[in-house]
């Protein structure tokens, strides 16, 4: 963002900053206060249990997939509800908001309850008999896709929408057909929202915690993952051990923003 | 010589209130034909429906004696340059130039080649290396004229190219276009509404209003 040259009206800005300060540092306050709270024998003994470590990967892994599943599909679906008007359209675009107002816990049970009739208990048990989503690693990057991927399809629409079709009609005429529009002109230009639409599902995804247990359970060294290890470590009073995998946790995410926010989200993440 | 004119024969089309009813044009060969009148007469319509970027809902289309009626844009071999030139602000100014090239497979030689010859011929080779985002109106608007250029197409559309330049740059622009113009000899389709545009340029000038063509008048005598 530019800064006004103007040396006037400086006090009425600092106003404005006021409450940027007073939000930073609340947020700045309870951070760190997870890391002055962990003793160096919590670490020993959270890193102790391969359980933490399974965790760790699981949500890693997890959570990267289905972010760049949400992204795959934000893009072409971006695009459509971007530059084509078609019946349907406003309701297309209000069932995709669904998943962002929703309380995540009702979409998983929405989920839970959809592997309960017969074409989800097929689609969950028909191809493999011990299943594929309930209760296990797969059924976390499902859930996560579909919370997901609402937020992806709305940062890289928004994309969409701020890029001038006129690239496009240029584009044509000058010879690139409808996919080489798409891949040389449209694409590179909407970098920083695909950068952002990867973060914020992924920012969404990582910490997904109710649907998760709804849909999956926490099983040690199977569906557990990082939230659902703090849940567990509360639930059996190992607050010390919590507060580790709270702070990984904070670790992580942050190393994901910075590193993201340097390849390119300008525009959108700062 | 081959006829590379263009014609429009009973073409109509509708968006909203606007409507085109029959239109009836014929541009020739080579000529330097400027498309003048009101805001919202349809100026812009016609030269997206020769573009083939909007579809007719009746009436052919034909371009050097080719039906193009029912081809997307990427087969019709035109040149478009829109309004402040549109430039593709992720490419530097070579590799706007050369997007044409690139997407019909030429060879890295041939399209450094075509590109530096064109860059000659508009005298912008300074500014090959240079990102859209520092140009000023006019060496935005050369770049994009280049761009459209260096495929030789048979039509070139240009659609207010001028408009949004100051009025010193827009006459030696002028000057440059009808040299160019008169060099390559490109049919061209001009869209304006600057009347000292029109004359500098035009060989004819047709006058549209309310998605008709009222008047059309001869301004140079082609040499």
């Amino acid at each position: 963002m530019q800064s006004s040259s103007s040396p006037h009206g400086r006090g009425f800005d600092r106003l404005l900053a006021v409450p940027l300060a007073v939000y930073l540092l609340l947020i700045v306050v309870l951070v760190s206060g997870v890391f002055l709270t962990i003793t160096r024998k919590a670490v020993a003994e959270a890193f102790s249990e391969p359980a933490l470590l399974y965790a760790i990967k699981l949500s890693v892994v997890t959570s990267v997939a289905a972010a760049l599943l949400s992204v795959a599909v934000a893009v072409p679906a971006g695009y459509v509800l971007s530059r084509r008007r078609f019946p349907g359209h406003f309701v297309a675009d209000t069932i995709l908001d669904l998943p962002i107002v929703l309380p995540p816990l009702v979409m998983g049970l929405c989920v839970l309850i959809f592997f309960n009739t017969a074409i989800g208990r097929w689609i969950d048990r028909g191809i493999v008999e011990e299943g594929l989503f309930v209760y296990q690693p797969l059924g976390i990057v499902l859930v996560q896709f579909i919370v997901g991927c609402a937020f992806a399809v709305r940062v890289i629409k928004a994309g969409f929408d701020s890029l001038d079709p006129r690239y496009e009609d240029v584009a044509m005429t000058l010879g690139a057909n409808r996919s080489q529009t798409f891949f040389k002109v449209v694409l590179p230009n909407i970098i920083p929202s695909l950068v952002a639409g990867a973060v914020i599902s992924w920012a969404r995804i990582f910490g997904l915690f109710g649907p998760v247990l709804l849909v999956c359970g926490t099983m040690r060294g199977r569906t557990e993952i990082m939230p659902t290890t703090i849940f567990l470590e509360i639930s059996i009073g190992r607050i010390d051990v919590a507060l580790v995998v709270g702070a990984c946790m904070i670790l992580i995410s942050l190393t994901v923003l910075v590193i993201f926010k340097r390849l390119g989200g300008k525009g959108y993440l700062w | 010589m081959v006829n590379n004119g263009v014609q429009l024969k009973g073409v109509s089309f509708r968006i909203g209130e606007f409507a085109i009813e029959n239109l009836e044009l014929s541009i020739r060969n080579g000529e330097y034909f400027v498309l003048t009148g009101p805001n919202g007469a349809g100026k812009t319509i016609i030269v997206k429906l020769i573009a083939g970027l909007l579809q007719p809902a009746a009436g052919a289309i034909r371009i050097g004696g080719e039906s193009v009626t029912d081809l997307p844009p990427w087969e019709r071999s035109i040149g478009y340059m829109p309004q402040d030139g549109v430039l593709f602000p992720n490419r530097s100014v070579r590799r706007n130039i050369q997007f044409g090239l690139e997407v019909r497979h030429e060879s890295k030689r041939t399209m450094g080649e075509a590109v530096e010859r064109t860059a000659r011929v508009l005298g912008i080779s300074h500014l090959l290396d240079r990102m859209p985002v520092g140009l000023s109106g006019g060496e935005r608007q050369k770049v994009a004229l280049a761009r459209a250029l260096v495929l030789k197409p048979s039509l070139l559309l240009l659609d207010e190219p001028l408009s949004a330049i100051d009025e010193e740059t827009r006459d030696s622009l002028c000057d440059e276009l009808r040299a160019i113009q008169r060099q390559t000899g490109v049919t061209t389709i001009h869209v304006s509404h600057n009347r000292k545009e029109t004359q500098l340029v035009a060989d004819r000038v047709g006058v549209l209003t309310h998605g008709a063509i009222s008047d059309i008048m001869e301004v140079h005598k082609k040499a």
